[in-house]
């Protein structure tokens, strides 16, 4: 459903600010696979993510979502196919705009929009019956400007909003990262139903190993820009969350070295 | 009684600019200045035509599609050259100086001798009141002052109508929505350089439609009448969401088309009350000034009790 082939991007090259977020990353995802995306700060989770989604175009490496090329695609062409969630809460609605309003918008992700009304009454049965099975109490408070609901109600709404037309690939970029232990745990509940029940393919990037252990059918993890571990099948069902974290010591032992140093020890001890 | 009608009649034209600049101003957040060049735009275009004898039907719609193109212009300036919001407008706005003189060929047109909305606006009231002054309420009016009144009425409401109505469309939602959370409904797949361009292509297009109407009404084109003009704009959406205290859809329109008839009339009743004329552009700026700074000074002043 997704396949990436050699991408590599590098931020302002020749300045002092260079950096080389993606060093050749390749990875294919089958149709339905859910997979969790790990890494430390700066290992180049989020780029992955934005590549795919299109927000910057990458120097090098391809991009395929569906059978279509995207790699040139830009991201308002690219949203026909993929459904995202911020990190932000307040990304992914438009807080002046009423609950309906937004929910209009995303009945059309990647359509034509034309001179139609936007809040038909077809529209507006669905929405409700669809946002009931939030079970928020906001079926009720359609017309309410989405900037006057909390975080997590946000979230929920733009989780339900991404994948309200089923998406070829779904984008979840610690999208509970910015809320509260409660509300993070109904949006990854809500995540994992929605995701199941519509079988979605996912890349959904997270820091809590909790969540990379109990959700997905695979694990990637990524450092300096390329994919370091890729934990699937049997594996991925038996890890616990311990064996993650051993992992990221390692990772951060050899980060504790440079890298010729690193290199020159692989070479001798290994 | 005459000064007065005339007061909510020019109001009520430049309802049409307050509704453009509630366009670029309240959903793209781009005070938009190609506004005083495209209000200008229109009316030339429009004095223009009618001095070729062209039908005002024909001449003021040439004119607001001028001041669209202008609109898109700065857009595209804005969005594909990636200038500065403000200074592409800067930049429209003074290019269509030396555009507005050449399509005028002097610096001011007059329309008296020649047929206009005006004109017909005054040939209806004859028919329809079917005498040259008539009685309103004790005071006694020209009819053809009366009817351009209503007839200018027809078109503000005409237009917030059909505003309204496309703001409620998807492609006006989305629009709304590009000024409101552009990363939101670029993930949804619009093309917010589309909208932009699209928007204030629409934005001038009233504001020149304005213009075109203003100078069949006041009888003359001018190059110098644009001047200041998106700060009167400004003005008119500032008094409409005090008036009415909402930034809901309809209520905002409503509300513009309110403030520019009231500023208007505020105008109005300073300059029979003596004020300079010179002045007004400076009355004009430190009112919106005002405007703009009075709501947050009190919001501070009420916490300041409310801490200690």
């Amino acid at each position: 459903m997704l396949s990436i082939r050699g991408l590599r991007q590098t931020f302002n090259p020749g300045t002092v600010n260079e950096v080389r977020a993606l060093q050749g990353v390749d990875l294919a995802l089958a149709d339905g696979q859910f997979v969790i995306v790990l890494g430390m700060n700066g290992s180049g989770k989020s780029t992955l993510l934005n590549a795919v989604a299109g927000t910057f175009l990458p120097d090098h490496g391809k991009i395929e979502i569906a059978g279509h090329d995207v790699t040139r695609w830009p991201e308002h062409k690219r949203a026909r196919l993929v459904g995202r969630v911020f990190q932000n809460p307040l990304g992914g609605t438009a807080p002046n705009m009423s609950i309906a309003e937004n929910f209009a918008m995303a009945a059309r992700r990647g359509r034509a929009r034309g001179l139609t009304w936007a809040l038909s009454r077809d529209l507006m049965d669905d929405l409700r019956a669809r946002v009931s099975t939030l079970r928020m109490g906001l079926e009720g408070r359609l017309d309410n400007a989405i900037g006057s609901l909390s975080g997590g109600q946000r979230q929920a709404l733009t989780l339900l909003m991404a994948t309200w037309l089923r998406p070829s690939l779904l984008l979840l970029d610690e999208h509970t990262a910015a809320l509260d232990p409660k509300s993070a745990d109904q949006v990854i509940t809500l995540s994992d139903e929605i995701i199941r029940r519509e079988k979605l393919t996912t890349l959904m990037v997270t820091h809590s190993m909790q969540q990379a252990v109990s959700l997905g059918d695979r694990i990637i993890m990524m450092h300096r820009g390329r994919v370091l571990h890729d934990i699937q099948g049997a594996e991925k069902k038996r890890l616990r969350a311990e064996d993650l974290l051993d992992r990221f010591d390692e990772v951060r032992r050899r980060e504790q070295l440079d890298e010729p140093a690193a290199a020159l020890l692989q070479e001798l001890y290994v | 009684m005459t000064l007065l009608l005339g007061a909510f009649t020019i109001g009520l034209i430049l309802a049409l600019l307050a509704m453009g600049v509630l366009i670029s101003f309240r959903i793209f957040s781009m005070p938009d200045i190609t506004t005083d060049g495209s209000i200008t735009l229109g009316a030339a275009v429009a004095a223009v035509l009618l001095v070729k004898g062209h039908n005002p039907v024909v001449a003021t719609a040439a004119g607001a599609v001028a001041g669209a193109a202008a609109g898109a212009l700065t857009g595209i300036l804005h969005t594909k050259f990636k200038i500065n919001a403000l200074l592409a407008g800067i930049l429209v706005m003074t290019a269509l100086y030396s555009v507005n003189l050449n399509v005028m060929g002097r610096s001011n047109v007059p329309l008296m001798q020649h047929t206009s909305f005006a004109t017909w606006g005054e040939q209806l009231g004859q028919k329809l009141f079917r005498a040259e002054y008539i009685d309103l309420a004790g005071w006694r009016v020209a009819s053809g002052d009366l009817t351009l009144l209503l007839l200018s009425l027809l078109a503000a409401t005409a237009v917030g109508v059909v505003l309204f109505l496309f703001f409620r469309t998807h492609l006006g939602t989305a629009m709304r929505a590009t000024g409101d959370n552009a990363q939101m409904i670029r993930a949804l797949g619009a093309n917010v350089e589309t909208h932009l361009i699209l928007g204030l292509a629409l934005s001038n297009g009233l504001v020149a439609l304005s213009g075109a109407l203003l100078a069949q009404y006041q009888g003359f084109a001018d190059a110098q009448m644009g001047i200041g003009m998106i700060v009167w704009g400004l003005a008119s959406v500032i008094i409409g969401e005090a008036l009415t205290g909402s930034r809901s859809l309809g209520v905002t329109i409503i509300g513009a088309v309110m403030g520019s008839v009231l500023f208007r009339l505020l105008v109005a009743i300073a300059l029979r009350w003596g004020l300079d004329p010179n002045d007004l552009k400076l009355v004009t700026a430190v009112f919106v000034f005002a405007a703009l700074v009075l709501p947050g000074f009190a919001k501070k002043l009420r916490r300041v009790p409310s801490a200690a």
